[in-house]
This record gives structure tokens, C-alpha cells and sequence, in this order.
């Protein structure tokens, strides 16, 4: 991420609400087109540079951020700007929990 | 925390006594359901409610606690997301403890697994400038979950003592107790160009170490049963069943009958009644006792025998679900139905908190975030909720009848909540706030913990309920004698049994039911027992008892938290909507033929 400049990030950025279930990546941007909504999330850690996982879809959007996990509804998933990242790409060192498939 | 660190820390270079014009006042502070509570009983040694979700704790908790040589004041604060921003109500009441100088030195406690989340807060928590202490509490499930913190390096970048703990097993407590004689300010203060997210991310990133997880697979699999439709529907309708069976079946059967046949009606009702007529001779005070509306016969039996077991099994049980983290997880479930009445998947919380006391999820609904959730959720609360004690003489009834009275029951009482939600939605004025839950990790509840909620639950039962009894026995004994119980129920006449088709004695019940829900429902019970009521009475009695406001307590609760307009206003509305529902049922049941 860090050499990358903020517009090819911008280019692969997805809306969290678009993945498929199973898929992760890594938070760009929340957006702040609704008071307060930006700030919640980041409260929880759902900020530039964490790490998410989508778990569900339906009945209700769930992902999990960092070791957290959440619900949310789809128009706050919309609001989260994801780099996807490919299952084996390259993250960080420290990111070994990140990378690995999980079992299901 | 070692100790030559500590004896040599500020605190203790001074005198060993000191003498303060209060105590020390140390404040928990953290993100929801990260341990304060479990730390709060550790230090004080009072119990503070422990669950699986994040708002149990509303309102502070204060107690002493030694530490050293010193009494401390200890105060426990609801969990908070944020301290600076759009605040919950709750978060307001946290950050004005920090802020108005109330307390001296903040123990900050935080989940080992959310550093980042923590160190967020930790920002916002050093803009108070107060002594603080960072723990890290669960360190045992973070190492479970392959999360590694360098505790050393973490301390030195803070320049705050940094506690690693596991609060419900006692593990680092001594040491936050040494701890808390070097709590200092945070040294390095974030440079100001950066935002704090920024900041908290790269601390974070740099002190935190991934292993791939070993543990911890169970949990993952069951989190994923629950939370998915195919699987997670099932498993609600087996929870729900199995509610149901220890609840309505054990509860409010066999113990209930047990109680009130075996013990009561066999033993003791009979032995109060013959030692009053043998040792009291004024015919008033004896029938006080034991006569028709007597304190004994009526007020402690009611109490006692029809109540008590459906309270505790539900108690015990409610306890367990709250503990295991299932309840938030029910939030995926409902989101997309509460939207639609104004609310979102977060009011799950406080309705089925309901189940246990309206009262107190009043005062839940504070982890609402806008002042329209907050009056919508307290209307369906007073509305449709039934608590525990109620649950238990609507089991106690129906399950005697059918099933499908049951039903009828539950789903005229769901329909109405949805459609005033609805209804409320569009026309109270205000607007709703976002949906976002953080979901608590599945765990297997704790034995002691469960025993000591329940218990403390029951105890607190007997003290809120037995005395609203009595007060409501020797009510109805006076009226009774000066005849006004008899004016009423003529008075009520036109509309108990004329729209709802009930016996005239009923109404007496419905005033009972004023007083609180269940005791009215507890007259019922007996009604229904006696056979005074056919299956569609009982029925449309209930419903109506339903949905009445559920009890004086409660009253008071909406009047405390939405002042005496709004608690007049939801009053007015929700007897006249629990009338109208009862006569439209009862007419609808007898057009249909029903008979239950």
C-alpha cells in the first residue's frame, strides 16, 4: 500500500456492500455523505488501512474488521471503499493470518 | 508491573498515608464489552452485572475498593465507542465522568485482540489529561486467536503503565493494583499533524504479531451457524422451543404446581388461615390476612408460588443466552423488520432484555443512537413486551388451554407492536440512525457468573415485586370493604364485558394488572383455574393485560426518561390500543367460531 500512489488505490477500490461473501481486503476510504456514520465506524476500527473479511450477505451484511465482528446495514457497506486483495497477494509480514484460506 | 518499579513510582515517594478531603476516585473506562464490569467485582468485590454484549452496563456503578493503603472509589461506566463526536447518551454520561473532574485517575480497559480500537480511544481518553492505567483484558482468547501484543514496547511508546489481564479468572489483577500507584498521563502525546485513526493503526500494526490461529475453531463454526438463514433460523426456533419447555413446562407447570397446589394450597394457606382464626379475634385484621384479598392468601401466594419459579427458570435461562453472545446475533435477523418501524437490528437488544424487565430496558434503549429510536423503542417496551414475571402467568394459562391460544396471543401482540412501530415511524418526527453492531464473541457461559446474575436477579424480584403485591393486596382489600371495588367493576362493566366479553369480576383484575402486569395476570391465573374463563376470555383477557403499560415501576421509568408528557401521551395510547385490540379479538374470535 505504501508505494502505491492514492489514485491507483482509488482505481481498485470496491464498495464493501459489492463483494461476494468469503472475499477481503483492505478499508481505503469511508465515505462521509451521512452525519456521524464515518466517525461510528472508525470507532469500531473501520478505518483506512484495516483489514476486512465479508462473512455473510443476507439476511444482514455481515463482515469482520481486524478481530471484530460486525453487522451492519448495506447502505453503511456501501459507504466502505475496499482495495480487494487476491487470496495469496502480497501483504504485509506481520499479516500471516490474513493471507491464509480459511477452512470453510 | 513489577514492584521495584512500582515503590518507586510518584505515588509511594510520598507519605505512606495520605490524607485526601474524598477518596481517590479511579474510573473503568473502555469499549463495550471488554471486561469493566468483571474488573469493577474484582476490585471492589461488588457485583456488577456481567453479559455477553456490549450496553449491559447503563448508568455508573460506584464502589470502594483497597487499594494499598488506600480506599479508592471504583466507578464502573457504560462502554463507549467514541468520547469525542456524535455521542450516545451513554457515552455522554461516560465522558462527563472523565471530564467534570469526577474522577482522578482513568483505568482504561480494553480487548487484546482490539488494539487498534483501544488506542483510538486512548487518544481521545488523553485529551482529559488524567493519570491513566492502559489493561489489556482476555489476553488468553487473543492468544487463542493467534493475537500477539508487545506488552514492553507498548508501555514504553505510551509512557502509561500497560496491564495484560484475564479479569474473569482474576489473572493481573494484583498487578493492575501495583500498576495503579504509577498511572501517569500519556507521555507521548500524538504529534498533532496526524488524525488519531492514523496513528492508532500504526501503533497497532507495529506492536501487534499475527500466528496463525490454533485455537478458537469451535467458535468460528458455531458463529456461523447462528448468524447464517439456513442454519441460524432452525437453531432460533430450537432455542425459542426450548425456552418454551423449561419456562412454560417446568417453570410455570410443574413448579407452579408443585408450589401453589403442593406447598400452598395444601399447607400453608390452610395453616395461616386456622392459627389467625385461632389468635386474631378482630374478624378485619384476620381477613387482612388471610381472607379473600388477604396479604397471605392472595398477596404472598401470587408472589410466590405462581411467579417465582416462571422468574427464576426464565432468569437461569435468559442468563445463559446472554452469556453465550447469541441475543446481538438475533440483530442480523431482525434489521430489515425494525427499519421499517423507524428503528434498526440494535432494538433486538432492549426487546428481548424486555423479556426479563421492561423497566430496566427502558433504561437499555439509551445504546439507541437518536431520540425517536429512543421514544419508539420505549412505546413498543411498554407496549407488547411482556416480562418475565407476565411470561410466566401467560404460560402458566395458555399452556394449559392450547397451543394455538398461545399463538393467537403472541401473534396479535407482534402484529399490533409492528404496526404501531410502523405507524410511529412515519408519524413522530426525527430520524433513525445507522445500523452497525459489533457481535461478541460466541462463548460458553460461565457457571459462576450465570448462578450469581440469576440469583442476584431473584433476589431483586423478591425486593421490586413481593412489596408492589402486597401494596396491591391490601388496595384491593380496601376497596373492597368500602365498597369501591364493587362500584368499579360496575363502572367497568360496559367495557369489560360488553367489548371484550369478559366476566364482570375481571375488572378487578385489570386493575391489579395497573399495579403491575403480572400480578393482574396472576388473578387471571387463578380466574382461569377457578374455571371462570372460557378459552377465548382467557385469551382476550391476556391480550389486553398484554398490552397494557407493565407495571407502576415502568410508569415512573418512561416518565424518568422522557418526562411526564411523553410518559402521559404512551400511557393514554397504549390503553386505549390494548381496548381496541381486545374487542376487535374478541369479536373477530366469536365471528370466526374460535373456541380454543
Amino acid at each position: 500500500m505504501g508505494s502505491r500512489s492514492s489514485v491507483s488505490r482509488f482505481d481498485r477500490a470496491r464498495r464493501l456492500a459489492s463483494l461476494p461473501a468469503g472475499s477481503r481486503g483492505v478499508v481505503v476510504k469511508v465515505l462521509r455523505d451521512n452525519v456521524g456514520r464515518a466517525e461510528r465506524l472508525a470507532a469500531l476500527g473501520v478505518t483506512p488501512g484495516a483489514r476486512v473479511r465479508v462473512l455473510q450477505r443476507f439476511p444482514g451484511f455481515v463482515f469482520e474488521c481486524d478481530q471484530t465482528e460486525l453487522a451492519v446495514e448495506p447502505e453503511v457497506a456501501r459507504a466502505i471503499l475496499v482495495d480487494v486483495r487476491e487470496p495469496h497477494g502480497s501483504g504485509r509480514g506481520t499479516a500471516l493470518a490474513v493471507t491464509r484460506r480459511w477452512p470453510y | 508491573m513489577s514492584c521495584p518499579r512500582a515503590l518507586a513510582g510518584p505515588v509511594l515517594d510520598q507519605p505512606l498515608l495520605k490524607l485526601r478531603r474524598r477518596p481517590l476516585r479511579i474510573a473503568l473506562v473502555g469499549n463495550p464489552n471488554v471486561g469493566k464490569s468483571v474488573i469493577f467485582g474484582r476490585l471492589t468485590g461488588r457485583y456488577a452485572t456481567v453479559s455477553n454484549y456490549p450496553g449491559t452496563t447503563v448508568g455508573v456503578t460506584r464502589g470502594r475498593a483497597m487499594i494499598g493503603a488506600e480506599v479508592c472509589d471504583v466507578i464502573d461506566t457504560p462502554g463507549v465507542y467514541a468520547l469525542d463526536g456524535v455521542l450516545t447518551e451513554d457515552e455522554q454520561i461516560t465522558r462527563r465522568v472523565l471530564g467534570d473532574g469526577d474522577a482522578d485517575l482513568v483505568v482504561q480497559v480494553a480487548d487484546a485482540r482490539n488494539l487498534r480500537r483501544a488506542l483510538m480511544l486512548t487518544w481521545q481518553i488523553s485529551g482529559f489529561h488524567k493519570p491513566m492505567v492502559l489493561v489489556l483484558n482476555m489476553v488468553d482468547e487473543a492468544r487463542a486467536r493467534g493475537v500477539d501484543v508487545d506488552r514492553n514496547r507498548l508501555e514504553r511508546e505510551l509512557g502509561v503503565p500497560v496491564v495484560e489481564t484475564v479479569a474473569t479468572e482474576g489473572r493481573g489483577l494484583s498487578e493492575l493494583r501495583a500498576a495503579l500507584a504509577e498511572a501517569r498521563t500519556l507521555r507521548t502525546f500524538p504529534d498533532t499533524g496526524k488524525d488519531h485513526a492514523r496513528w492508532a493503526h500504526e501503533l497497532a500494526e507495529a506492536l501487534r504479531r499475527f500466528r496463525p490461529r490454533a485455537l478458537a475453531r469451535a467458535q468460528e463454526v458455531l458463529a456461523r451457524a447462528v448468524r447464517e438463514p439456513l442454519t441460524g433460523l432452525p437453531i432460533l426456533a430450537i432455542v425459542l422451543y426450548a425456552l418454551y419447555l423449561f419456562v412454560g413446562v417446568f417453570g410455570a407447570q410443574t413448579l407452579v404446581g408443585l408450589l401453589e397446589h403442593g406447598l400452598f394450597q395444601r399447607y400453608l394457606n390452610p395453616a395461616a388461615i386456622a392459627l389467625a382464626t385461632r389468635f386474631i379475634p378482630v374478624p378485619l385484621v384476620r381477613d387482612f390476612l388471610v381472607g379473600e384479598y388477604g396479604l397471605i392468601t392472595m398477596g404472598v401466594t401470587y408472589a410466590i408460588a405462581i411467579v417465582l419459579p416462571v422468574v427464576a427458570t426464565f432468569f437461569l435461562m435468559f442468563g445463559w443466552l446472554e452469556d453465550s453472545g447469541y441475543i446481538p446475533r438475533l440483530a442480523i435477523f431482525s434489521d430489515r423488520i425494525f427499519r421499517m418501524m423507524g428503528l434498526n437490528g440494535k432494538a433486538v437488544l432492549p426487546m428481548v432484555l424486555g423479556l426479563g424487565c421492561d423497566t430496566m430496558a427502558t433504561m437499555t434503549t439509551r445504546i439507541l443512537g437518536t431520540p425517536k429510536e429512543r421514544l419508539i423503542a420505549i412505546l413498543l417496551l411498554a407496549l407488547g413486551i411482556p416480562c418475565s414475571a407476565q411470561l410466566a402467568t401467560i404460560l402458566g394459562i395458555l399452556g394449559g388451554i392450547s397451543f394455538a391460544a398461545l399463538l393467537t396471543l403472541f401473534a396479535v401482540v407482534l402484529v399490533q407492536m409492528f404496526l404501531v412501530g410502523f405507524l410511529a415511524a412515519r408519524v413522530l418526527p426525527g430520524g433513525r440512525s445507522d445500523f452497525i453492531l459489533e457481535l461478541p464473541p460466541i462463548r460458553l457461559p460461565d457457571a459462576r457468573n450465570l448462578l450469581t446474575k440469576t440469583a442476584l436477579r431473584i433476589r431483586w424480584y423478591l425486593g421490586e415485586a413481593v412489596p408492589l403485591f402486597l401494596i396491591g393486596t391490601a388496595l384491593l382489600f380496601v376497596l373492597d370493604r368500602v365498597g369501591l371495588l364493587g362500584l368499579l367493576i360496575w363502572g367497568a362493566r360496559p367495557v369489560v364485558t360488553g367489548l371484550l366479553g369478559l366476566p364482570p369480576a375481571t375488572a378487578q383484575v385489570f386493575v391489579m394488572g395497573f399495579l403491575r402486569r403480572d400480578y393482574g395476570a396472576a388473578g387471571l391465573f387463578q380466574m382461569a383455574h377457578a374455571g371462570h374463563l372460557t378459552g377465548v376470555q382467557a385469551v382476550v383477557a391476556l391480550t389486553v393485560m398484554t398490552l397494557f403499560v407493565p407495571c407502576v415501576a415502568n410508569f415512573l421509568m418512561i416518565i424518568r426518561e422522557q418526562g411526564l408528557r411523553a410518559g402521559l401521551s404512551i400511557l393514554g395510547f397504549v390503553t386505549v390500543v390494548a381496548v381496541a385490540t381486545g374487542a376487535a379479538l374478541n369479536h373477530g374470535l366469536k365471528i370466526l367460531g374460535v373456541t380454543f
